[in-house]
C-alpha cells in the first residue's frame, strides 16, 4: 500500500540521514569538495620536501653517531601526522565559532607564555621551551602566533555600523592585546618571533582598511624603535654582531659570521642540480649549524641544487599566492583579515628564514613553515593552513 | 570588502612575488654565477692534506757504516689552534706540559710562536699555525716513554698535546768520528725558500726539514725523499669522516760516502795531538798557541775525500732531530778557534814550502829551471836591497832541483823566482803578457780555483799574479791611504799602510819571490793542496774532489754513481813529475820529514811529502807547519794523499808531518794500529746496504680539534693537516 501523503522528500530525506560517511565526504555540499586543493598539494609537497632534507640532515650524523639514522624522519613524519589532525579540526570547525571562541585562545596562549618563563627549557639562549614530558617539548610562542591572528581578526574585522574601516578603539585594542605575548616573548627572549608578530599585526592592521596615517604611522615607529633600541644597547653585543653579520659575511667567518658563510658555501656548492640527497659533504661535515631546523633550507640548496631550492621557494610562493586568494574572496572582513595574518606570517618567516640562509637578510632563530624540524612550528602551521581551508571552503564561490 | 582592502590586497600580492623573484634570484648568483667559487670554499673546508714527513736517507761511510741515520723517538706536538681554544689560551696546558718535560715554560712557548717578519724568538715555528708543532724530542729510552703516556693517559690535562713516534735525525759517530763539518746539519726550512717553492709543493714541505751545510745540503734533494699526502675528508670539528687519496712517503735515497770512519776518527785524533802536541812545545821548541788544525785524506787514484777535519770541532749530535739547543749553539759560537767552523775545506792560508812542488812544476814548465841544473842554495838572497833569508839561515851550495826539495832550500826559489820575474818584468815593458809561470801551474793543480767539491762553501784560495794583485788594490787602497795619513807617527803599521798605498799595485819582485815558497799571496785550504798533491801523486790528473760516492735507494739499488771529475791534467812531461815525486819520496827518508817517519816501514808502505812552515803576522812571530804526503803499497802507485796543518803551530816536520804519519799508521796497519785498509787500496766496491728499517711506517691523524683524533697509539709519523683553516665554535642561535 502506498501512502502518498507521505512527502516525496520524506523517503529522500530518510536515506540522508542514513548517508554514510564515505557519502558525505564525496557530497556536492560537502566542505571537502570545497577544499582549496592546490594550497593543500603545495603544503603537502613542503612537507614532503621538509621529511626528505631533515633525514638528509640528519641521516649521515646519526649514522656516524651510531644513532637510528632515520629517527629524525620518524619524528618529523610524526609531526606532520599530528600536523594534519590539528588542521583539519581547524579547518573543520566554522571559523565562527572559533571567533567566539577567541578570548578562550588567547588567553590559554598567555598562559603558555608565562608558563615557559617559568618553567620553560633554555635552547641556544632562549627560554622558548616547556618540556611536556616524553621527549617532547612545545613552544608557545609558535601557538601565540595563532591565538594573535585570531585576535587580531575579531577585533578589526567586527566593524560597526557597516563602517569601511576598524575606528581607532579596535586599532588600539589590537595594539594592547598584541603587547602582552609581545611582552612575554621578549624576556624569553625571542627576537625572531616578536618580529613575526609584529609583521603580522602591521599586516592585518594595513589590510583591515585602515587610513594610510596608521600605516606610515607604524612604520614610523618601527623605524625609531630599531634606532632607539640600536642606540640604548638593549640588545646583547652578539645579538647585534649576528643581525648586523649579513651585511659583511667576510668580517668574522669563524665567529659571527660563521653560520651565514657555512650556509651559502653549503647552497653555493650545489650549483644546478645539487650533489644528490645524503652526498652533501657540508651537510654530512655538519659544517652548518642547526641545519635540521632554521637552516634547513641549506640542505635543498647542497642536495638539490637550483632546481631543489628554487622549487622549494616556488611552493613556498603558491602557499601564500593561495592564502591571499583565500583572503581575496573570504565571506567576511574576519576570514579575510585571518587569512592575511596567516600568509603575513608564513611570508615573514619564509623570507627571513631563507633569506639569511642565503645571506640577504640577518640571521635570526625562525623555522621555515612545513621544512623545518620541530612540532610546535609543525603543528602551529598545520593549524594555520586548516584556518586558510576554513575561510576557503565557508567562503562564496 | 573595501576598496582599500582589496588594493592593499594587491599590493601585498605584488610584495610577496617581488620577494619569490628575490629569493630565486639571489639563489641563481650563488648556485650558478658564483657557484665555482663556493665549490672550492666548499673543497677547502672539507678536505685536508695530511702530511707525512719522509724518512731521510742515511749518510754513510764506505763500509756502510752510518754517519747520519734515523733514530725513532718521541716527539711531543703541540695544537695551537686547540691551545688557543682553552679559556686562559692554553697557558695552564703549557705550564703543566713544562713541569712534565722539565723545561721551562718560556721554551715551550717560544716553540709555538709562530715566525712573523723579524725580532722572534729563537726556535719559532715557521709552519701553518693549524698543524701541530713538535716541541721536544724524547729519547726513546724507558724514562721518556713513561713521560710520553703520561701526557697521553691524561689527555683531559693535556688538550691538544699528543706525543707520537717519529723518526728523527741522528748523527751517530761510528767509530767514534765526528765529520761534523762534513756532514752538516738539518733545520726547518725558512718562510723564503718556501716561497720560491712551486704554489703546489708549499704546503707538503712546510715542516720540511732542510739540509744546512755540509753533505745534508750538498745532497739534500736525494736524501730528502718525498712527503706522503693523505687527502681526508672531515667534518665541521676536524675529525676525520673518510680518506680521499693516499699518497705514501717516499724514503730519501742514501749517500754512500767515500768517507771511512775509522781514517776520519784517525785523522780527527791526529788534528787534536798535533794541536797538543804544538801546545807543549810552544814556540822556542817549534811549537805554537796552535789555535785551531785541519786535514785532508784523499783517494789520489780517484779524487775521493777518504777524511777530512778540522779542529776544534763538535759533537754532531748536537743537531740531532734538526735542531740544536740555543745555548750549546750560543757557548760554541764563543768557544775559542771558532768550532762552527770549518777549516779544511772552507778557508785558506799560506801553505809555505808545501808548495814548493808547485812551483817546481812552475819554474820547469816555463823553462826557468831544469832537471839538470844547479842552483845557489844561499843562506840569504838579496834582491833590490832587500835580503830574504833562507829559513833559519843554513846554507847548502849550488845543489839541484832534487836536493832543492828535500831539504827545502828557500834561496833556490828566490834565485828562481827573481830570474822569473826579470823575463816577466821585461815581456810587460815590451808590451807583452807575461808569462807567469808559477801563477799558471797553481791554477792547474786547482790553487785560486774553486776546488768543485760536492761541499758548499769551500774556497777558492788565492794566487797572487800582476792582474789581480792591480785589481785588488783599486779596490783596497784607498783605505790604506788613509790609513797611512790618519795614523800617528812610529806605528809600524804607518809605514805598511803608505808602502800599499802608493805601491800595492804593484807585482814587485818580493811578491814573486815569497810567492814561490808558498808565502805571501798563496792561500790555500787543506783540501786544494791535497788535490795537487793527489795531482803529483797519480800522474798528473787534478779531479774536482768528491766526498760522495754513491747514491743508493732505500732498497740498495744504485741510483747514481759519484764518480769525482777531472778537471784536466797538469801540463808538465812526465819525466818532470816522476822527479818531483822522488824527490818527496826522499823528504821522509833525508829531508824535512825524516824525523817525523824514522822508523816507517818504507818497503811496505812507501811514504812521500813535503813539509811548509808558513810564516803569519807582519812581524812572523809565529809559525804555521804543513805536511802534504801521500802514500801507497810499496812498488804501486801511492793510493792516498794525507795534508794536515796546524794555525800557529810550528814547524811543518815538528808538529804537522808526525801527525800525518799517525794517519797513515791507521790506514796502513802501522806502529801496532789496526789498518783501515789491509790492502793498502779502499774497497772497490760499494757496501752493502740493510734495507732501511724505517720504510715502513703508519701515519697517524690529527685534526685540529681538541680530542677528537684517536692518537693514543705511538703511530709514526706525527701526521699532520695542513691546507685548510681552523674550525670555529659554533655560536649559538636563538
Amino acid at each position: 500500500m502506498t501512502d502518498w501523503s507521505t512527502p516525496r522528500t520524506a523517503p529522500y530525506s530518510v536515506q540522508r540521514r542514513h548517508e554514510s560517511l564515505r557519502e558525505r565526504a564525496l557530497d556536492r555540499e560537502s566542505p571537502l569538495r570545497r577544499l582549496d586543493w592546490v594550497l593543500l598539494f603545495a603544503v603537502a609537497a613542503l612537507c614532503t620536501f621538509g621529511a626528505l632534507l631533515v633525514w638528509g640532515a640528519t641521516k649521515p650524523q646519526n649514522l656516524a653517531a651510531g644513532i637510528d639514522p632515520n629517527a629524525y624522519l620518524k619524528k618529523d613524519l610524526l609531526n606532520v601526522a599530528i600536523g594534519l589532525i590539528l588542521g583539519s579540526i581547524a579547518a573543520l570547525v566554522d571559523y565562527r565559532t572559533i571567533r567566539a571562541y577567541t578570548p578562550v585562545v588567547y588567553l590559554a596562549s598567555l598562559a603558555g607564555l608565562v608558563l615557559v618563563l617559568v618553567h620553560g627549557v633554555t635552547v641556544n639562549g632562549s627560554h622558548s621551551w616547556i618540556n611536556v614530558g616524553g621527549g617532547f617539548e612545545v613552544q608557545p610562542s609558535e601557538f601565540a602566533k595563532i591565538a594573535l591572528i585570531v585576535g587580531a581578526a575579531m577585533l578589526l574585522g567586527e566593524k560597526r555600523d557597516g563602517a569601511e574601516a576598524p575606528d581607532q578603539r579596535d586599532i588600539w585594542l589590537t595594539f594592547a592585546a598584541a603587547s602582552v605575548p609581545i611582552l612575554l616573548i621578549l624576556k624569553q627572549p625571542d627576537v625572531g618571533t616578536v618580529m613575526v608578530i609584529g609583521f603580522v599585526i602591521f599586516g592585518v592592521i594595513a589590510i583591515s582598511g585602515v587610513s594610510s596615517k596608521w600605516i606610515l604611522g607604524m612604520i614610523g615607529v618601527a623605524l625609531a624603535g630599531a634606532v632607539v633600541i640600536m642606540h640604548l644597547h638593549l640588545l646583547k653585543q652578539y645579538q647585534i654582531d649576528r643581525f648586523t653579520s649579513f651585511t659583511n659575511p667576510h668580517a668574522d667567518v669563524q665567529g659571527s659570521g660563521y653560520n651565514t658563510n657555512q650556509a651559502r658555501i653549503a647552497i653555493g656548492s650545489g650549483g644546478w642540480l645539487g650533489k644528490g640527497l645524503f652526498h652533501g659533504a657540508q651537510t654530512n661535515g655538519q659544517f652548518v649549524p642547526e641545519q635540521e631546523t632554521d637552516f634547513v633550507f641549506t640542505v635543498a640548496g647542497e642536495e638539490f641544487g637550483l632546481v631543489g631550492s628554487g622549487l622549494l621557494v616556488l611552493l613556498v610562493g603558491v602557499v601564500l599566492w593561495r592564502g591571499l586568494s583565500i583572503a581575496a574572496r573570504a565571506e567576511d572582513a574576519y576570514g579575510t583579515l585571518l587569512a592575511v595574518g596567516v600568509v603575513c606570517w608564513f611570508g615573514f618567516q619564509a623570507f627571513e628564514n631563507i633569506g639569511m640562509t642565503v645571506g640577504i637578510m640577518p640571521v635570526t632563530g625562525l623555522p621555515l613553515p612545513f621544512v623545518s624540524y620541530g612540532g610546535s612550528s609543525m603543528f602551529a602551521s598545520m593549524i594555520a593552513v586548516g584556518l586558510l581551508q576554513n575561510v576557503y571552503m565557508r567562503s562564496r564561490t | 570588502m573595501s576598496d582599500r582592502t582589496r588594493l592593499r590586497l594587491v599590493v601585498l600580492r605584488v610584495l610577496i612575488v617581488s620577494l619569490v623573484l628575490t629569493l630565486l634570484g639571489r639563489l641563481w648568483y650563488l648556485q650558478v654565477l658564483a657557484a665555482p667559487q663556493y665549490e672550492r670554499a666548499a673543497a677547502d673546508n672539507q678536505v685536508r692534506d695530511i702530511i707525512a714527513t719522509a724518512p731521510r736517507g742515511e749518510i754513510l761511510d764506505d763500509r756502510g757504516l752510518a754517519f747520519a741515520r734515523n733514530r725513532t723517538a718521541l716527539v711531543v706536538s703541540v695544537d695551537r689552534v686547540a691551545l688557543l681554544r682553552q679559556h686562559d689560551g692554553g697557558v695552564a696546558v703549557l705550564q703543566r706540559l713544562a713541569q712534565v718535560l722539565h723545561v721551562p715554560y718560556s721554551d715551550l712557548h717560544d716553540r709555538i710562536t709562530l715566525c712573523g717578519a723579524g725580532g722572534l724568538p729563537e726556535g719559532c715555528w715557521n709552519g701553518s699555525p693549524y698543524e701541530p708543532i713538535p716541541v721536544t724530542q724524547l729519547k726513546n729510552d724507558l724514562n721518556s716513554t713513561r713521560l710520553a703516556l703520561q701526557i697521553l693517559e691524561r689527555k683531559e690535562d693535556f688538550p691538544g698535546v699528543t706525543a707520537a713516534l717519529a723518526a728523527v735525525r741522528s748523527y751517530v759517530k761510528p767509530d767514534g768520528a765526528f765529520a761534523t763539518h762534513l756532514l752538516g746539519n738539518l733545520a726547518p726550512i725558512t718562510a723564503d725558500e718556501l716561497k720560491r717553492l712551486p704554489q703546489s709543493e708549499q704546503d707538503a714541505r712546510r715542516r720540511d726539514l732542510v739540509g744546512r751545510q755540509g753533505l745534508e745540503q750538498e745532497y739534500d734533494q736525494w736524501l730528502r725523499g718525498s712527503a706522503g699526502i693523505t687527502q681526508v675528508a672531515v667534518d665541521h670539528l676536524g675529525a676525520v669522516t673518510g680518506t680521499l687519496k693516499e699518497t705514501p712517503p717516499q724514503p730519501g735515497d742514501n749517500l754512500v760516502t767515500s768517507l771511512d770512519a775509522r781514517v776520519q776518527a784517525s785523522l780527527e785524533h791526529a788534528l787534536v795531538g798535533a794541536v797538543q802536541h804544538a801546545r807543549q812545545l810552544g814556540v822556542q821548541a817549534y811549537g805554537g798557541p796552535a789555535d785551531f788544525a785541519a786535514g785532508v785524506v784523499l783517494n789520489a787514484q780517484t779524487g775521493h775525500v777518504v777524511a777530512m777535519a778540522s779542529y776544534p770541532t763538535y759533537d754532531p749530535s748536537l743537531w740531532d732531530g734538526g735542531r740544536i739547543d740555543v745555548k750549546a749553539y750560543d757557548r760554541l759560537r764563543r768557544e775559542p778557534g771558532a768550532p762552527l767552523v770549518d777549516k779544511a775545506f772552507s778557508s785558506a792560508y799560506s801553505p809555505g814550502s808545501s808548495f814548493k812542488p808547485i812551483s817546481t812544476s812552475g819554474l820547469l814548465r816555463d823553462g826557468t829551471a831544469s832537471l839538470s841544473g844547479a842552483y845557489p842554495c844561499g843562506s840569504s838572497y838579496s834582491v833590490g836591497g832587500r835580503s830574504f833569508r833562507n829559513f833559519e839561515g843554513e846554507a847548502a851550495g849550488t845543489i839541484d832541483l832534487h836536493r832543492t826539495l828535500v831539504i827545502s832550500c828557500d834561496t833556490v826559489y828566490y834565485y828562481l823566482a827573481y830570474r822569473d820575474w826579470l823575463r816577466d818584468e821585461g815581456l810587460v815593458a815590451r808590451h807583452k803578457k807575461p808569462v807567469e809561470g808559477v801563477q799558471h801551474m797553481a791554477r792547474a793543480y786547482g790553487i785560486g780555483m774553486p776546488p768543485g767539491i760536492d761541499l758548499p762553501n769551500a774556497t777558492t784560495g788565492h794566487i797572487a799574479d800582476r792582474r789581480n794583485t792591480l785589481l785588488q788594490w783599486k779596490q783596497t787602497h784607498r783605505n790604506y791611504c788613509i790609513g797611512a795619513k790618519r795614523r800617528k807617527p812610529g806605528d809600524i803599521l804607518k809605514a805598511y799602510d803608505q808602502e800599499y798605498c802608493t805601491d800595492g799595485w804593484r807585482f814587485n819582485a818580493g811578491l814573486q819571490l815569497i810567492e814561490d815558497i808558498g808565502q805571501g799571496s798563496v792561500l790555500v785550504s787543506p783540501l786544494q793542496l791535497a788535490v795537487a798533491y793527489a795531482a803529483v801523486a797519480n800522474g798528473g790528473t787534478v779531479f774536482e774532489p768528491r766526498v760522495g760516492q754513491a747514491i743508493v735507494d732505500p732498497s740498495g739499488h744504485v741510483v747514481k754513481q759519484l764518480p769525482a771529475p777531472v778537471r784536466g791534467h797538469l801540463p808538465l812531461a812526465k819525466e818532470q813529475l816522476d822527479y818531483i815525486r822522488n824527490a818527496l819520496y826522499d823528504v821522509t827518508t833525508q829531508g824535512t820529514g825524516a824525523t817525523a817517519f824514522a822508523g816507517w816501514p818504507q818497503d811496505k808502505f812507501r811514504v812521500g811529502g813535503k813539509t811548509g812552515t808558513a810564516e803569519i803576522g807582519l812581524n812572523r812571530s809565529y809559525t804555521s807547519p804543513w805536511f802534504a804526503s801521500f802514500a801507497g803499497k810499496t812498488g804501486q802507485k801511492p793510493q792516498f794523499v794525507c795534508v794536515i796543518t796546524v794555525d800557529k803551530g810550528g814547524v811543518g816536520g815538528v808538529v804537522a808531518a808526525p801527525a800525518v804519519r799517525q794517519v797513515w799508521d791507521t790506514v796502513f796497519g802501522v806502529d801496532g794500529q789496526k789498518a783501515a785498509f789491509p790492502t793498502g787500496h779502499p774497497p772497490r766496491s760499494l757496501p752493502r746496504l740493510p734495507t732501511s728499517p724505517l720504510v715502513s711506517h703508519s701515519s697517524a691523524v690529527s685534526g685540529g680539534g681538541a680530542g677528537n683524533s684517536a692518537l693514543p697509539d705511538l703511530a709514526w709519523p706525527p701526521a699532520v693537516a695542513v691546507r685548510s683553516g681552523g674550525r670555529p665554535t659554533l655560536a649559538g642561535d636563538t
